[in-house]
């Protein structure tokens, strides 16, 4: 006779058994999994102590050339000629450039080893356009290219870290004008956006450049990513002036993309969401 | 007569040239490396003006300011060097009695302004 509640039935023991042993099996994959999800995070917090460091090292030797360059320049230690002070000049342009990498690189370390805040403020958009571009026109006149605002009148203020989004704007604006040859044209364009007219502001950075190839558009945004990784690059950088633009951006909860081909400028876009009335 | 400045600045690469800027300009300049050293020299020397980097190896810079303060002596001005912008470290340092935070490399001739004004 056969018993309803025997469990060692031989039909459907070796099922549980296997299922047991299923169970099992993936529990010490999961113990695996969260070992080495434990130890990379490890090794990435290593590695933003290790930029930390070596940015913050890189800074004061930096510091000492282009003082020591700068007091040369001003004949503080005796009459310079005009071409030694011409030279003199470009060992500190080159000096405060590299200063502005390293504070990328520290910017960045920071920025991934703590929860980032935002200082928040109302501010206007126009007021941020003028400030970007006002600080880059000797630059842009130097390269023979124009710089164009289109801003919208009606354009509301915006709430948001004011510093980080004017970090955002020189960094779209820096890409535009290194990636465009003389000549071309660079511009600024702000208003509400189309897909949300009331609550979101959208800028474009535009240029005629030499553009971005559809593959790229999601690499540009990664950490050190260059499109051209060749040794021989006409461009310097870091690879990470568009991560920090996009995670700045994506803090205030707006969004960054790029549309482009190559060959044909690129624009890019990003947005911001308008808060009515203060907190 | 001559104004005295204390340059409070660890690395040598840099102290170097900013004492070469300040003595060009007619200050009379003391050196220190450390915040021991700051606090022994600011109150041998009385500096009318202290230049004080703030991270330094043995303390923090902002420290030699409160103890000075406590042996009953400040300068007329000190302005705290940083390497870094943000906010955060420049309200620690006006709060700890900095009358200005300057961002290293402080460009030279901006950096002599504000002596020169500072003892004015």
């Amino acid at each position: 006779m056969r018993l309803m509640g025997d469990t060692h039935s031989p039909a459907v023991s070796p099922r549980l058994d296997i299922a047991a042993e299923r169970i099992a099996a993936l529990e010490a994959q999961l113990a695996d999994s969260q070992r080495l999800i434990m130890d990379l995070e490890e090794r990435d917090a290593l590695k933003t102590q290790f930029l930390s460091n070596i940015s913050h090292d890189l800074r004061t030797p930096l510091t000492a050339i282009i003082t020591h360059a700068e007091i040369l320049r001003d004949g503080i230690l005796g009459e310079v000629t005009s071409k030694q002070r011409e030279s003199i000049s470009t060992i500190i342009a080159g000096g405060r450039q590299l200063l502005d990498m390293i504070a990328e690189i520290l910017m960045h370390a920071r920025d991934s080893s703590e929860q980032l805040t935002l200082v928040e403020s109302e501010f206007s958009i126009h007021e941020v356009v003028e400030q970007v571009t006002a600080l880059n026109e000797s630059l842009v006149a130097k390269k023979g290219l124009s710089l164009e605002r289109y801003l919208s009148p009606s354009l509301p203020p915006v709430r948001g870290d004011r510093d980080k989004i004017i970090h955002v704007l020189t960094n779209l604006l820096g890409n535009a004008f290194e990636f465009t040859p003389s000549g071309g044209r660079v511009w600024v364009d702000a208003g509400m956006a189309p897909e949300d007219p009331h609550n979101v502001v959208m800028i474009e950075v535009g240029d005629t450049g030499r553009g971005i190839a559809p593959d790229h558009h999601e690499l540009i945004f990664r950490e050190f990513a260059q499109v051209d990784s060749s040794a021989s690059r006409a461009h310097h950088g870091t690879g990470l002036g568009l991560t920090i633009a996009r995670r700045f951006v994506e803090l205030h909860g707006g969004r960054i993309w790029v549309e482009s081909e190559l060959g044909q400028g690129s624009r890019f876009f990003f947005t911001l969401p308008v808060k009515h009335g203060a907190e | 007569m001559s104004a005295r400045v204390l340059l409070v600045e660890d690395s040598p690469l840099v102290s170097s040239a900013l004492k070469i800027l300040l003595e060009s300009a007619g200050f009379i300049v003391a050196v220190a490396s450390t915040a021991r050293e700051a606090r022994e020299l600011g109150i041998e020397h009385r500096p009318d003006v202290m230049l004080l980097d703030i991270t330094l190896p043995d303390d923090d810079g902002l420290s030699v300011l409160r103890s000075l303060e406590a042996e009953g002596f400040k300068p007329q001005a000190t302005f705290a060097m940083t390497g870094h912008t943000d906010a955060e470290t420049r309200a620690r340092c006006l709060e700890a009695g900095c009358d200005d935070v300057l961002v290293k490399p402080v460009p030279v001739k901006q950096l002599l302004r504000i002596v020169s004004e500072a003892v004015a």
